[in-house]
């Protein structure tokens, strides 16, 4: 099947419920081939055009869940979401990055995502369209199971405020080609609400917010001036981001694995350096 | 970490990768006094660096090759080049045949456990499924039970079916036939069977006291190395624990293969393997047939390192097609390669160097422990390599070794590029980084005061009588310009550790520079009989080549073909495809096929040269020897008599075979570990440069120099692609590869929990030297060189973290904890 309007597609949803959509098909394809996953059938969105672009909407963008990884990574979509952009270009190789998309990046909902900790600092919200209408649910909604996809819909936008002040996103491999992310760390400022929103991905199997520390943070931060923090709030804010985001080992039941110990603490270490060096480079 | 003394000079050369591809012998762009060499590409670079240590006779004999467009010391286009880019070229999983049926095996899920029954019945009752097959179907032991047929390539310990107990993850113990991929794959996950756990044997350490998993015993072999005096002690002692995780050859096409029913009750396969004449006896003895009537067709190789499929995939695939008649295919999943073909040896080291007060080497001691994993395989091959290659490329009057091979659940452990030298080279490097840190000298000048030279004794006694410019090669790489720093090109972009738009911090990053030197035995050791077969056939204008050296995508097949252009004269020349109808020519691994296989084509060539010329040297009235070949023309002596080569082949049908096989070795001696037991060593020498993220313990490796020992360039456009491939290889170990493996069980066979190299991974790898010292005794001179830059890499980029970080670096791959300060 492959409707060429999200119209098409719903309906096209609703007469097949068996059917299973595919954007890019880039982690279906793969789940596929390795026999996973044996579909009735596939619902082709590549011909949906009015989900492969954005527009604004009230101080927001409204992206289209079709929109490549390749695509968010040029300049123009950088200028506008400097996080997503980042994000995006860190995505695979450029073979994925071609036809990966956003949309089937939230759906897939893989802990390494990468673009996912930085809708969840954004927080970005995503517009779901069933046969009954669409719904606004919360990305980080979606993500944690509190507001599943339900039978019949289709991710079809993702609207993300814009906050025309410094994101980043920094993403550790372990190495310099491309690699699923070890952990991840997207940052935003919010001058309007005088906020820093953080999120933490690929360490749990959702993207998470150090609240405690995004307030603390905040409130180290000179917002009417040059909106710079001394570097020992950096690296405070480092280890108050890693210690609330990688429980230590071992709390988790009895079973926990001889090797795991170390394991945390490497990570915990990872997250703090990554988070002191996104609220360096965002205050820069 | 003292640089070179050229180091001012950081001008570098970033696009030499594309003119040192064009440079034929000692090539040093950039190096004092070659300045107007590398401005003009290379051409007259031979010439320049005539003073440089590096550059021996044979230099200008290759640049007086160069001239010609084929034969010997011409950069070649490889055979398979073409086909291979055009994504034309047929690999194992292309296969076909009419009414083929899919093949698929049954894996153990435990490391360890007891086989209690096996219920094939729901298999064999789904709808398309024309076998199930297990041990019992198999040829029975000497006592009249199934035994699962076992093979191997020393000992015959590994079943191709597990019968009674299962010894690794993944171990099959059922095969399965049917008309469909999902159906033979449901099928053999439809066998039911009763397992009784077993505890596993994963720590190496533990094989000596715990039961034994095999009537066998845990040890495959234990080899002492007693060279010298006991007594000795050095003023300087340093002693440090190495380990070497596993890598796999993870060859990017998996196990694929055809088997199809001869009318005689035999079998005939198609598969990637590069030992086709000893597979094919094997799985001949596993089926209980003779030899003759299992034919062995080698098709296209999607990567292999040395050996590639477990023997139990192909045997259980002539077994299928034997037993139903039909064609059978079978085609292994990723995850399905990771568990079943050999891996490197995982390996503990633990060193003590002793040296004088000037850094002379006085004494190594060593103990060695290798994981062969459940079955034999070349366990006690490998550990002859690594014990003998303990000391390195340096004369030590002492060497005490004592090395082990054991028998784990762990996954199974065989040959692979560089095995066993390349587990010492990475420990006996660590040691001398931290000798010359306790003696405060430079680590290339520790080097500088020990390497061996030819007549220089291994510590098994044996004398090294091939080349050995070890030192030729440390100055070579220590004299290339270092590459920029970033904060000399601030407008060049710099590639972080973490790849680009990640997480790098150019303000915690430290460079290293690190070198090492290693060496790595060529050819079968210990009394392996090398031999090899070959034909050479020229009718009209072409000539044929007829042997059967497997080329596994390292470039032989182009070789054979420039050692024919070069005695006959002759363009044109065809490689046959390999099948074991052809003499045997002996595996694909050690190095050996340009060797032994070139040794038999070169002299099958000139048995058909020498049939060429002497009719015409009756008609010249001359001896045949007064008489060459040279641009496709034959010239007498004094150049009066002449005529082309393709005239004086007109109407003619010559044909030659013959064999080489090098000079023997013997046995080491169990108790004392001395023996003459190598052909021949090659030698290389690397430099690596490392940019190390502090923070995060993340590595890239932003240069690797090469300084390789090859006694004659043969392609030199296929040595720098074997160095920059074994360079690659010996990265991925360095910094990403490792099977991890928790109570016997691989947890991610898939290329996302495997990190091979990639791209951006890759360093800029640039040769420095190609040094060409003739090792009388090889055919043309000429040294293996697959192995010894895989052998090298991991150490010399352990060194640069070293350098870089001040950690002491003694794990591979090196973890992040082991690179953050």
């Amino acid at each position: 099947m492959l409707p060429a309007s999200l119209d098409e597609a719903v309906s096209a949803m609703a007469e097949s419920p068996g059917a299973v959509p595919v954007a890019g098909g880039t982690d279906l394809m793969g789940a596929v081939n390795a026999g996973l996953l044996r579909p009735m059938a596939l619902l082709g969105l590549g011909r949906v055009t009015e989900l492969r672009g954005w527009q604004y909407q009230d101080g927001a963008a409204l992206l289209g869940a079709g929109l490549t990884h390749a695509r968010m990574a040029r300049p123009d979509f950088a200028a506008l979401i400097p996080a997503l952009a980042e994000a995006a270009a860190t995505v695979g190789p450029p073979q994925v990055r071609n036809v990966g998309t956003l949309g089937g990046n939230i759906v897939s909902a893989h802990p390494a995502g990468d673009t996912l900790p930085v809708l969840a600092a954004l927080e970005a919200t995503v517009t779901l369209v069933g046969p009954e209408g669409g719904r606004e649910v919360a990305v980080s909604h979606l993500l944690t199971g509190l507001d599943p996809l339900r039978s019949g819909e289709l991710l079809a936008y993702v609207r993300v405020p814009l906050l025309h002040a410094p994101q980043v996103f920094l993403k550790a491999g372990g190495r310099t080609g491309p690699s699923r992310a070890v952990a991840s760390v997207s940052l935003v400022l919010d001058p309007a609400r005088r906020a820093v929103r953080c999120a933490v991905g690929a360490v749990a199997p959702v993207p998470l917010r150090p609240l405690e520390a995004e307030q603390w943070v905040a409130g180290c931060i000179d917002w009417d001036g040059e909106r710079t923090v001394d570097p020992g709030v950096a690296q405070a804010f480092g280890e108050y981001v890693a210690s609330a985001c990688v429980p230590d080992a071992g709390t988790e039941g009895g079973a926990a694995r001889t090797d795991a110990a170390p394991t945390a603490a490497r990570l915990r270490r990872t997250v703090s350096v990554l988070a002191r060096r996104a609220l360096g480079r965002a205050l820069k | 970490m003292t640089t070179p003394s050229d180091s001012t000079d950081t001008t570098g050369n970033p696009g030499s990768g594309e003119t040192t591809l064009t440079n034929l012998a000692t090539v040093r762009e950039g190096a004092p006094g070659s300045a107007t060499g590398a401005a003009l590409g290379g051409l007259l670079t031979a010439t320049a660096t005539a003073p440089a240590p590096a550059s021996t006779p044979g230099t200008e004999a290759a640049a007086a090759i160069r001239a010609q467009r084929s034969g010997i010391g011409v950069s070649a286009l490889r055979e398979d080049a073409p086909t291979k880019a055009m994504g034309v070229y047929p690999y194992a999983a292309d296969l076909w045949a009419e009414g083929l049926l899919w093949g698929a095996l049954a894996r153990s899920p435990y490391a360890h456990a007891r086989i209690v029954s096996v219920d094939t019945r729901p298999a064999l009752a789904l709808p398309g499924v024309y076998a199930v097959l297990t041990a019992d179907d198999l040829p029975p032991g000497p006592d009249g039970t199934p035994n699962g047929a076992p093979t191997g390539p020393y000992l015959a310990d590994r079943p191709i079916l597990a019968a009674g107990v299962v010894r690794h993850h993944g171990e099959p113990f059922a095969a399965v036939a049917a008309d469909h991929p999902d159906t033979a794959r449901l099928a053999a996950a439809s066998i039911l069977v009763e397992w009784e756990p077993l505890p596993a044997l994963t720590d190496p350490d533990q094989a000596f006291q715990a039961p034994p998993l095999h009537p066998d015993g845990n040890v495959f072999r234990q080899l002492p190395i007693r060279f010298g005096d006991p007594e000795v002690v050095g003023e300087v002692v340093v002693e440090g624990m190495y380990q070497v995780g596993r890598q796999d050859p993870a060859p990017i096409g998996a196990e694929a293969g055809l088997a199809v029913p001869r009318p005689d009750g035999g079998v005939e396969l198609h598969v990637a393997t590069t030992d086709p004449h000893n597979d094919r006896d094997r799985i001949a003895s596993c089926l209980g047939i003779e030899p003759d009537r299992v034919r062995l067709v080698v098709s296209g190789i999607p990567g292999a390192t040395s050996d590639r499929d477990d023997l139990g995939f192909q045997a259980t695939l002539a077994l299928l097609a034997a037993r139903t008649g039909h064609p059978v295919k079978m085609v292994l999943t990723r995850e399905e390669s990771f568990l079943t073909h050999p891996h490197r040896h995982p390996a503990l080291l633990r060193y003590r160097h002793h040296a004088d007060a000037e850094g002379r080497l006085v004494k190594v001691e060593a103990q060695i422990l290798l994981d062969g994993g459940a079955y034999a395989d070349v366990s006690s091959e490998v550990l002859a390599r690594a014990a003998a290659m303990s000391a390195g490329p340096y004369v030590v009057p002492h060497v005490f070794v004592d090395a082990w091979a054991v028998r784990t659940n762990n996954p199974p452990s065989g040959r692979m590029r560089g095995e066993g030298a390349l587990q010492t080279c990475f420990a006996y490097e660590s040691q001398l980084d931290r000798l010359a840190a306790a003696l405060d000298l430079s680590p290339l000048e520790l080097r500088r005061r020990n390497v061996m030279t030819t007549g220089d004794l291994l510590p098994t006694g044996q004398a090294v009588t091939c080349p050995a410019p070890v030192r030729e090669l440390l100055d070579a790489v220590a004299e290339e310009p270092l590459p920029p720093l970033p904060v000399d090109q601030p407008d060049a972009e710099w590639l972080l550790p973490e790849g680009p738009g990640c997480a790098g911090d150019p303000a915690a990053v430290r460079r290293g520079i690190g070198y090492a030197v290693g060496m790595v035995p060529m050819l079968g050791i210990e009394g392996a009989d090398e031999v090899a077969t070959a034909s050479v056939r020229v009718t009209g204008s072409q000539a044929s080549v007829i042997c059967a050296a497997v080329d596994p995508g390292t470039g032989f097949a182009t070789l054979a073909k420039q050692i024919v252009q070069e005695i006959l004269g002759v363009e044109d020349v065809y490689i046959a495809p390999v099948d074991t109808d052809q003499p045997a020519a002996g595996p694909s691994a050690r190095g050996r096929q340009t060797w032994v296989a070139g040794g038999a084509i070169e002299r099958a060539a000139l048995m058909v040269r020498q049939q060429l010329l002497q009719p015409l040297a009756a008609r010249f009235a001359m001896s045949p020897e007064l008489l060459s070949i040279k641009d496709g023309r034959i010239t007498s002596y004094d150049g009066v008599l002449g005529m082309p080569v393709l005239e004086a082949l007109e109407g003619k049908d010559l044909w030659a075979t013959a064999q080489c096989r090098p000079h023997p070795t013997e046995p080491l001696d169990p108790e004392t570990g001395q023996g003459d037991a190598f052909v021949g060593l090659g030698f290389c020498a690397l430099r690596a440069v490392v940019d190390v993220d502090i923070d995060l313990g993340t590595v890239r490796v932003v240069e690797v120099t090469a300084a390789q020992d090859v006694g004659r360039a043969l392609n030199p456009r296929q040595i720098e692609a074997r160095i920059e491939a074994g360079v690659t290889q010996g990265l991925g170990l360095a910094l990403m590869e490792d099977m991890t493996v928790t109570d016997g069980h691989v947890l991610a066979p898939s290329f996302v929990g495997y990190r091979l190299p990639t791209a951006l991974d890759a360093p800029d790898i640039r040769v420095a030297a190609l040094i060409e010292d003739r090792d009388v005794v090889a055919p043309f001179g000429a040294k293996a060189v697959g192995a010894a830059p895989a052998v090298v890499a991991p150490a010399a980029i352990a060194a640069a973290v070293r350098a870089a970080t001040g950690m002491p670096v003694t794990r591979l791959p090196i973890q992040p904890d082991d690179a953050a300060v």
